[in-house]
């Protein structure tokens, strides 16, 4: 039997919220009043992405084998210990077609869209990521999470197309109180029960839907699609509310940690270094207890900015202005950058694999996807961009390669990942990009 | 007048339970159409909720962040939509909001009617409540059916809840505070004439929230009701009532905020090792130093908006003036002070703000400050650059060529550069006595720093002569004015028509550059309320 808000309002209106309330726990609970069994069936697949900015230095990233049991190469160092349970995918391209090559966002809007953007900063349709919600983020608190470690409110590549991105959360603080401020009951304790506020709001919502119609019969024709996603959020808070109504059935073993003090939040490195290892165990928990499925997590932005205190050229600066050594082959700088980015993605790695969940570990039943926005920085190439995929998808996918792309569409990462995140789609991606071709060799 | 509104003011007015739900059969009649939905700013939002429910209310949350478009954030409020995440935040606030409002120690305050009882549903006092704040949060009255389905709501939640102000506070939170009806400005057009202009409730929105930066006052909603707004003399009448109150200054440091890109701020950080007088307080004091200089100027003095290209007059706080390597010696928290010609000082160009906020982390930027600077002042953005171009030569700091100068000169040799660094660099370049926190400096990697420029083949030396030949470029001024314009409207400033703000130009020009004259003239000329119909035209039109 499911609850819905009419009935539980109806039962509310008839008497006190805790006496409807026991009754509606009973569902969850065993007769013992102690949580199901976990099962592994009931571990559900989460999505998220990781991106960075400017790239890797194909000197130092590359591999020279591929398939598996590849090098470690200087500037995959940090993700030794996980080399098992990720893909690198090198020698992908994004192309523009009739459209410019926009510095620093093409590439993004490629990967995450599979379209060449017209326009700077604005992604022409839904991103991957709101796309897997879409299938799989339905029934948790959350859709979907942005967050942008470098503190930056715009920073967010999520997007349901437009020129708006979900805002992201941009401080640990900030992350922290969402997830498990209030609104948030922690499932492990043996008092969890519903929130009757939540079905009073749910039924508030239901007036603002009623507007719907009065609103739209008078609006143009682009004012009505932003009228539109309005009243899809609105509807989606209701969902995400029916999802707090409901005891989330969690098998990682978590306890919920005290939230984390204020601290400084910024693009410098060292701050980063700080930074980025809480929000990732912020985002870990929540997909542990259930209250997301999917997470995208910004480092900085395209045209990355991050610097070294002392060093007065930050990333993005550094990528142009640093000469490649004659003697190195490359901009002994600027890889400095690129490793400290490969670094800060171990980071949320490590805090997926450092959650057991079932048999397994969370990053086991995740599929993360990290990518960049170019190949060469320099020269803003679109050729050969790297990609990362980290976690099995619960099984779906096989890990430890290492696949040179040989200038395919990077469109063809974006069709495997949607497949291995059980989306029926063929084929994806727009013009040059389309593709019908997943990786096969990582597919299960 | 809009006949719907006269309705539902009566309505609300007498508060009888029986009167409310019975509306005239003229009510239902299909409303304007809605010509423009502009999302509150988070400035906008959170002065209309003090203005509605006083200062004490705390507004915490978060908004949807806006997006620079032709210069201008208000540009965005007519493109951006709210996105799921956006919508929680909203509804978030929104609930805190009304649980202050309603909550037992602040609710005689707000909630003017005794219920029949306090555990049950009392229409004619939620039907009070509601109306009230109804209109003032929507800006126009509520509609009989938005005030029926928000008391039933009320009622609903009463009953079930066993009490009446549990009613009012989803009520108050989620069918006001997080309605489309506020969180947008839904601007309605009636005909004038061939064209479409604003209905009187919108020019009251369009006027309070470019004079006041907030929601209409009482006696502009009267105004709106009354019919005065639909008239030009009722227009002048408001708008001079607006400029009269110290209120205006709200109004104009949000403009000059945004048109000066104030918000950038939000993302500058410095390196500590490089600038050890970077602290937490220099953001918020450059930006009070600024707005404090426009407001001063242009406003308090009267002054010629061209001035704030070059006086070297300003206020400062300890934080700056450590910065600005001057003595700080006032009781006070700001220090007027007036820069002296030597120190090289013009206007705001030379503020830690402007200075600061189109660097680097770690160094000044002559192309960061010149492309903002001709962006800012003169409305004319610079291309993206070419995305293929080996910028090493150019950049390498350890290479032969010391200063900025040299390496940006270098461009010149690439003629795919040349086409926008012969454009915004000289500019920026007349700027480079001033290093990345705004504090003076002469030389650079120990050569000394050539600071003349040039600026539509006119030559000058260093920030005073870029100060001047802005002053006197009438690019600047034209600028000035179509940014207040598109501001006001919510365009975009590249895609606004001249002709839109031509008289309010010519007023501007010939009374001397004051911002009272221009902003007088753009809000009462019929060009700031005239829209134009929404796509479909032509089914909108059928069915006028």
């Amino acid at each position: 039997m499911r609850f819905n808000r009419r009935s539980l309002l109806r039962g509310l209106s008839q008497g006190c919220a805790v006496s409807v309330a026991l009754p509606f726990l009973d569902c969850f609970l065993d007769g013992n009043g102690t949580a199901l069994a976990a099962t592994a069936e009931r571990i559900p697949t989460r999505f998220g992405t990781y991106f960075w900015g400017c790239g890797l230095t194909k000197e130092l990233y590359l591999p020279k084998a591929v398939g598996q049991g590849y090098e470690m190469t200087p500037q995959l160092k940090s993700l030794s210990a996980y080399q098992k349970k990720i893909n690198l995918i090198s020698g992908l391209r994004a192309f523009a077609d009739d459209n410019p090559n926009i510095q620093h966002w093409t590439g993004v809007a490629a990967i995450s869209t599979g379209m060449a953007p017209s326009k700077d900063r604005e992604f022409e349709t839904q991103t991957i990521d709101q796309t897997i919600a879409g299938a799989i983020g339905h029934g948790t608190r959350f859709k979907s999470l942005a967050v942008a470690c470098s503190g930056n409110k715009n920073e967010s590549y999520s997007s349901l197309g437009g020129p708006n991105t979900n805002p992201p959360d941009v401080s640990p603080v900030g992350l922290y109180t969402r997830l498990f401020g209030p609104g948030f009951q922690d499932p492990s304790k043996g008092d969890w029960k519903p929130d009757p506020k939540v079905l009073l709001e749910q039924s508030a919502l239901s007036v603002v839907d009623e507007d719907r119609k009065s609103l739209m019969q008078n609006v143009g024709a682009g004012d009505k699609a932003r009228l539109e996603q309005y009243f899809t959020s609105v509807r989606e808070l209701e969902q995400t509310m029916a999802a707090e109504l409901q005891r989330p059935d969690i098998v990682a073993q978590v306890s919920i940690p005290s939230a984390p003090g204020e601290m400084p939040v910024n693009k410098s490195v060292p701050t980063l270094r700080k930074v980025v290892p809480v929000m990732a165990k912020l985002v870990a928990l929540g997909l542990a207890t259930d209250q997301t499925r999917v997470v995208n997590v910004a480092l900085a932005e395209p045209a990355s900015t991050i610097f070294m205190p002392g060093d007065s050229k930050p990333f993005h600066q550094a990528t142009h202005e640093e000469p490649i050594d004659p003697a190195l082959g490359y901009q002994p700088v600027t890889s400095q950058f690129s490793t400290y980015s490969m670094e800060m993605f171990a980071e949320l790695v490590k805090a997926l694999d450092d959650i057991k969940e079932g048999d397994g570990t969370l990053l086991d039943h995740s599929l993360i996807l990290a990518y960049t926005d170019t190949g060469f920085a320099k020269l803003h190439t679109l050729e050969a961009i790297p990609m990362l995929l980290a976690g099995s998808a619960s099984g779906r996918v096989k890990t430890g390669f290492h696949i040179a792309g040989e200038g395919g569409p990077v469109t063809r990462v974006g069709l495997t990942v949607q497949q291995a995140m059980g989306l029926a789609v063929e084929s994806w991606g727009k013009a040059s990009m389309e593709t019908k071709k997943p990786i096969t060799e990582i597919l299960a | 007048m809009s006949r719907k509104c006269a309705a539902s003011c009566l309505l609300v007015l007498s508060g009888i339970g029986g009167l409310l739900f019975s509306a005239p059969a003229w009510a239902a009649k299909v409303p304007e159409p809605i010509v423009s939905f502009r999302l509150l700013t988070e400035s906008e939002y959170r002065h209309s909720i003090a203005d509605i429910f006083g200062p004490q209310i705390l507004v915490q949350g978060r908004f949807e962040p806006g997006r620079r478009m032709g210069g201008l954030l208000a540009a965005s409020s007519n493109v951006l939509s709210v996105t799921p995440a956006g919508f929680e935040g909203y509804a978030k606030t929104a609930g805190s909001i009304a649980d202050q409002v309603t909550s037992p120690e602040k609710r005689a305050q707000f909630i003017k009617c005794t219920p029949k009882a306090a555990s049950a549903p009392d229409d004619a006092c939620a039907g009070q409540f509601i109306g009230r704040y109804g209109r003032l949060l929507f800006r126009r009255p509520l509609s009989s059916d938005e005030l029926k389905s928000r008391v039933g709501l009320a009622a609903k939640i009463a009953t079930s809840s066993k009490d009446f102000y549990t009613g009012l506070r989803y009520a108050l939170a989620v069918t006001l505070l997080a309605a489309p009806e506020f969180l947008f400005q839904n601007e309605r057009a009636v005909p004038a004439g061939k064209d479409l202009t604003l209905d009187a409730y919108s020019r009251a929105s369009r006027l309070s929230y470019l004079m006041w930066n907030t929601t209409p006052d009482e006696e502009l909603l009267h105004a709106a009701a009354s019919g005065e707004l639909a008239s030009d003399a009722g227009v002048a009448k408001q708008v001079d009532r607006l400029m009269a109150s110290p209120r205006l200054e709200t109004g104009m440091r949000a403009f000059f905020a945004d048109m000066l890109q104030l918000d950038t701020f939000d993302n500058t950080v410095k390196d500590t090792l490089i600038y050890q007088k970077y602290n937490a307080q220099f953001g918020p004091s450059a930006t009070e130093e600024t707005l404090r200089t426009a407001i001063d100027l242009t406003l308090k003095s009267n002054g010629d908006v061209r001035d704030l290209m070059t006086t070297r007059k300003t206020t400062i706080n300890r934080t700056l003036a450590a910065i600005y390597n001057v003595p700080f010696d006032f009781d006070g928290e700001w220090m007027p002070y007036e820069f002296s010609k030597e120190s090289g000082r013009s206007g705001i160009l030379t503020q830690v703000s402007m200075l600061s906020m189109f660097s680097h982390p770690g160094r000044s930027s002559p192309t960061k400050r010149g492309v903002a600077l001709m962006d800012i002042f003169l409305c004319e953005p610079t291309p993206l650059p070419p995305a293929n171009v080996d910028f090493s030569i150019v950049n390498n700091t350890n290479g032969p060529l010391k200063t900025v100068r040299e390496r940006l000169l270098a461009h010149a040799t690439t003629p795919a550069c040349a086409s926008c660094h012969t454009h915004s660099d000289p500019i920026g370049l007349s700027l480079e006595h001033f290093d990345s926190i705004g504090s003076e400096r002469l030389t650079e990697n120990g050569a000394p720093i050539d600071v003349s420029g040039k600026l539509n083949k006119k030559s000058f030396d260093g920030a005073q002569g870029l100060g001047q030949v802005l002053h006197d470029d009438p690019k600047f001024t034209a600028c000035f004015a179509r940014k207040l314009y598109s501001y006001g409207v919510g365009a975009n400033s590249e895609d606004v028509d001249a002709a839109s703000f031509k008289a309010a130009y010519k007023t501007f020009t010939d009374k001397g550059y004051r911002l009272r004259d221009l902003l007088k003239a753009i809000a009462s000329s019929p060009e700031f309320f005239k829209v134009s119909a929404p796509e479909p035209a032509e089914k909108m039109a059928m069915e006028r």
